[in-house]
C-alpha cells in the first residue's frame, strides 16, 4: 500500500469516527473535487478554453463543497448563491490583474524542473494563472459562506420575525468573528505551501525588490490575496443574500395572511 | 430620524469608497515612480515593432507561434538614466518562460557594455500590480472589519516577520534542524494568533493545548504511516524549490500549512462549547464533548477543502505541461499533484483530530462560570 492510500484510509476512518455518515460525505466531496480538478486539467490539455473550463468547474466544485456539507437547506442555498456571486466578482478582479502582472508560466526558479520539457505547448499560461488563482480561492469562499449562512440561518429560526435590515447587521457581526480566523487559515496555508520558495529566496540573497517582482512569488501572493478578498467580500455577500431571501419569505407570508 | 441615520450611513460609504480609490491610486503612483530605489537598470518601453512570426511544433504535435519584437525606449534609473535603447525580444503564444511586452510597461534589463551599450530583457517590473492588489485587500479589510481589521492585519504582519526569522535561522543551520525550528515557530504562531483572537484566558489556553496536541499527533501519525508504508509513492524529488533535504522540509511545510485551519476550527469549537456550558452549566463532560463533535463534524469538511484547493490549484500549470509533453495521467499526477494530495490528506487528519481534542479538552477543562 502506498503512503497516499494509507493516509487516505486513515483520514476516512477518523472522519467516520467523528462524523459518521457526514464524515463519509465530507471525504467523498474531497475525492470528487479532486476528480473534477484533474478532469478540468485534462480538458484544458485538449485545448478547451482554460477560463471557461475553470468557471464551469468552479461552480460545480462550489456546489459539491457546499451542498455536501451538513448545513441546512436554507443555509446551503444561500451560501451557494453568495459564493457564486463572489466568484464572479473575483473573476472580474483577477483577469485584469493577471494581465497586468503577467505572472503566468514559470520563473527562473523552476528551470531545473523544466529541463527536457517542451515549453511551447500552444496554451496560454497567463490564462492558466487566472485558472489557478480562481481555483485556489474556492475552498476559502465556500467555507466562509457556509459559516456565515449557517449562523444567520440559526438566527432566523430563533427569531422568524427579525427584520431584514437587523439580520444584515447581525450578519456583519457574525462575519467579523469568522473572518479573523479564516484569514489565518489562508495565510498559514500560504506560508506552508511556499516555505521552500522563501528558503530559496533567503539562501540566494534575494532583496525585497527581487522578491516582490519575482514571478513565482507574485503568482502565489496574488492567489492568496484574491482568496483573502473573496473571504472578506463573503461577509456582505452572504448577509445580503440571506436578508434578501428572508424579505421574500416574509413578504410572501404577509400577502398570504392578507388574503 | 431613521432616514437621517441611513443617509449618514450611505454618505459614509461614499467617503469610504473614495478613500479606497485614493489609497489604491497613491499606491499605484508611488510604485510606478520608484525606479530609483532599484539597483538593477529599468527600461521603459515606448514603442514596439513587431517582427516575423514562426510557426513551430514539437515532437508531441504541440503547435505554437514564436514572435520577434523590437522594443524601443529609455532607461529610467541609475548611471544610464535617460539613455535610449532598442532591445530584441521574442515570445511564444503560450508564454511559459517568455512574455510579449507592450508599450508603457517597465522591464528589468541586463546591460552589456561591450562592444557597445546594448541590453537583454530580464523580467517585467511587477511591484505596481502587486502593491495595488495589497492596497485593495487592506482597505477592504478595514471597511468591512473596522477595528478588528487592525488585529487581523497585525497578526499577519507579526506572523510574516516571525516566519522570515525562522527561515533565516533554518538557513544558518543549513536546514539540519528544520523540523525543530518550525515546530517552535508553530507554537509561537499559535500563542500570538490565539492571543490576538481570544485574549489571554482559560478558553485561549484550552484552545492552545488542543491545537498543539492535535498538530503534534498528526505529525507523529504521518511519520508512523510513512514508516509502515516505507514512504512508497512519495515523490520527494518532485518537490519544488528545494535547497535542502526534502523530507523534513515537506513535513515542516505541512505542519505550518495546517496550523491556521486547526486554530480556526479549535477557536470555533471551544468558543461555542464555552457559551453552551455557561448557558447550561448542568451539562456533563460527555455531553459537552458530544456537542463539540456535532459542531466539528459540520465544519471539518469545508475546512479540509480550503487547504485542498490551496495545495492542489498551484500544481495546475506544471501538471498541464507534463500532460502536453506526452506523459501519462498517472505519471503527471505522481510527479506534480501527489505531494499536494498528501499534504491535503495530512491536513485533513489534523483537522479531524482537532475536533476530537478540542471537544475533549473543552469538556474536561471549561467550567460553567467561564466566560
Amino acid at each position: 500500500m502506498g503512503s497516499l492510500t494509507a493516509l487516505g484510509a486513515l483520514l476516512l476512518i477518523l472522519m467516520i469516527i467523528v462524523g459518521g455518515k457526514q464524515g463519509i460525505s465530507s471525504f467523498l466531496s474531497m475525492v470528487i473535487n479532486f476528480g473534477i480538478l484533474f478532469f478540468s486539467i485534462v480538458l484544458i490539455a485538449f485545448h478547451l478554453p482554460p477560463i471557461v473550463v475553470t468557471i464551469v468547474a468552479s461552480v460545480i466544485l462550489l456546489s459539491i463543497t457546499i451542498f455536501w456539507s451538513s448545513a441546512s437547506d436554507n443555509a446551503s442555498t444561500t451560501a451557494f448563491q453568495a459564493s457564486v456571486m463572489i466568484l464572479i466578482i473575483l473573476i472580474v478582479i483577477i483577469i485584469p490583474i493577471e494581465y497586468w502582472a503577467r505572472v503566468g508560466g514559470f520563473g527562473l526558479e523552476d528551470s531545473e524542473e523544466l529541463e527536457g520539457l517542451s515549453m511551447y505547448v500552444g496554451i496560454s499560461f497567463t490564462k492558466l494563472a487566472i485558472s489557478t488563482a480562481i481555483l485556489s480561492s474556492l475552498g476559502a469562499i465556500a467555507e466562509a459562506s457556509i459559516a456565515i449562512a449557517s449562523g444567520l440561518d440559526e438566527i432566523t429560526i430563533q427569531h422568524p420575525k427579525i427584520s431584514s435590515s437587523q439580520l444584515f447587521l447581525d450578519g456583519i457581526v457574525i462575519g467579523k468573528q469568522i473572518i479573523g480566523t479564516a484569514v489565518n487559515t489562508l495565510f498559514f496555508g500560504f506560508f506552508g505551501s511556499s516555505m521552500g520558495l522563501f528558503i530559496w529566496f533567503y539562501g540566494l540573497n534575494y532583496s525585497f525588490g527581487d522578491i516582490i517582482n519575482d514571478k513565482v512569488f507574485a503568482a502565489e501572493l496574488i492567489a492568496i490575496i484574491i482568496s483573502l478578498i473573496g473571504v472578506v467580500l463573503t461577509i456582505p455577500g452572504t448577509t445580503l443574500m440571506m436578508s434578501h431571501r428572508l424579505k421574500k419569505i416574509q413578504d410572501k407570508e404577509k400577502s398570504e395572511s392578507g388574503k | 430620524m431613521w432616514t437621517m441615520a441611513f443617509k449618514l450611513k450611505s454618505r459614509m460609504t461614499w467617503i469610504q469608497v473614495l478613500i479606497v480609490v485614493i489609497f489604491c491610486l497613491v499606491a499605484v503612483f508611488l510604485t510606478a515612480h520608484d525606479d530609483s530605489l532599484y539597483t538593477e537598470p529599468i527600461f521603459q518601453v515606448t514603442k514596439v515593432t513587431n517582427g516575423k512570426v514562426t510557426k513551430m511544433s514539437d515532437e508531441f504535435h504541440n503547435v505554437d507561434y514564436y514572435h520577434q519584437q523590437l522594443l524601443s525606449g529609455h532607461i529610467t534609473n541609475g548611471k544610464y538614466a535617460g539613455k535610449h535603447l532598442k532591445i530584441q525580444n521574442a515570445y511564444s503564444n503560450s508564454g511559459a518562460m517568455d512574455h510579449q511586452y507592450r508599450t508603457n510597461q517597465k522591464l528589468f534589463i541586463v546591460l552589456h557594455t561591450s562592444p557597445k551599450l546594448h541590453a537583454t530583457v530580464k523580467d517585467l517590473k511587477r511591484d505596481t500590480p502587486i502593491i495595488f492588489l495589497l492596497a485593495l485587500a487592506v482597505s477592504l479589510l478595514f471597511i468591512i472589519l473596522k477595528f478588528r481589521g487592525v488585529t487581523v492585519i497585525s497578526s499577519i504582519v507579526i506572523n510574516t516577520i516571525l516566519f522570515w526569522l525562522a527561515v533565516k535561522i533554518d538557513h544558518h543551520n543549513n536546514g539540519a534542524a528544520v523540523i525543530p525550528i518550525f515546530s517552535i515557530l508553530a507554537v509561537i504562531f499559535c500563542i500570538i494568533t490565539l492571543f490576538l483572537v481570544m485574549g489571554w484566558n482559560r478558553k485561549m489556553l484550552v484552545t492552545l493545548s488542543a491545537v498543539i496536541s492535535a498538530t503534534a499527533i498528526t505529525i507523529l501519525l504521518t511519520l508512523l504511516v510513512f514508516g509502515v508504508t516505507h514512504e512508497k509513492g512519495m515523490y520527494y524529488e518532485s518537490m519544488q524549490y528545494v535547497t535542502q533535504l526534502p523530507k523534513p522540509l515537506f513535513l515542516a511545510e505541512v505542519l505550518i500549512g495546517v496550523l491556521g485551519a486547526v486554530m480556526d476550527e479549535a477557536t470555533d469549537i471551544v468558543a461555542s462549547l464555552a457559551t453552551l456550558k455557561q448557558e447550561r452549566p448542568e451539562l456533563s463532560k460527555l455531553q459537552v464533548f458530544n456537542s463539540g463533535r456535532q459542531i466539528g463534524k459540520s465544519i471539518m469538511g469545508p475546512l479540509i477543502n480550503v487547504l485542498f484547493f490551496i495545495f492542489m490549484a498551484e500544481t495546475l500549470p506544471m501538471t498541464l505541461l507534463y500532460l502536453k509533453n506526452g506523459n501519462t495521467w498517472k505519471y503527471s499526477f505522481s510527479m506534480n499533484m501527489s505531494l499536494g494530495m498528501t499534504s491535503s490528506l495530512i491536513s485533513g487528519i489534523g483537522i479531524v483530530l482537532t475536533v476530537i481534542l478540542s471537544s475533549l479538552f473543552a469538556g474536561l477543562l471549561i467550567k460553567g462560570d467561564e466566560r
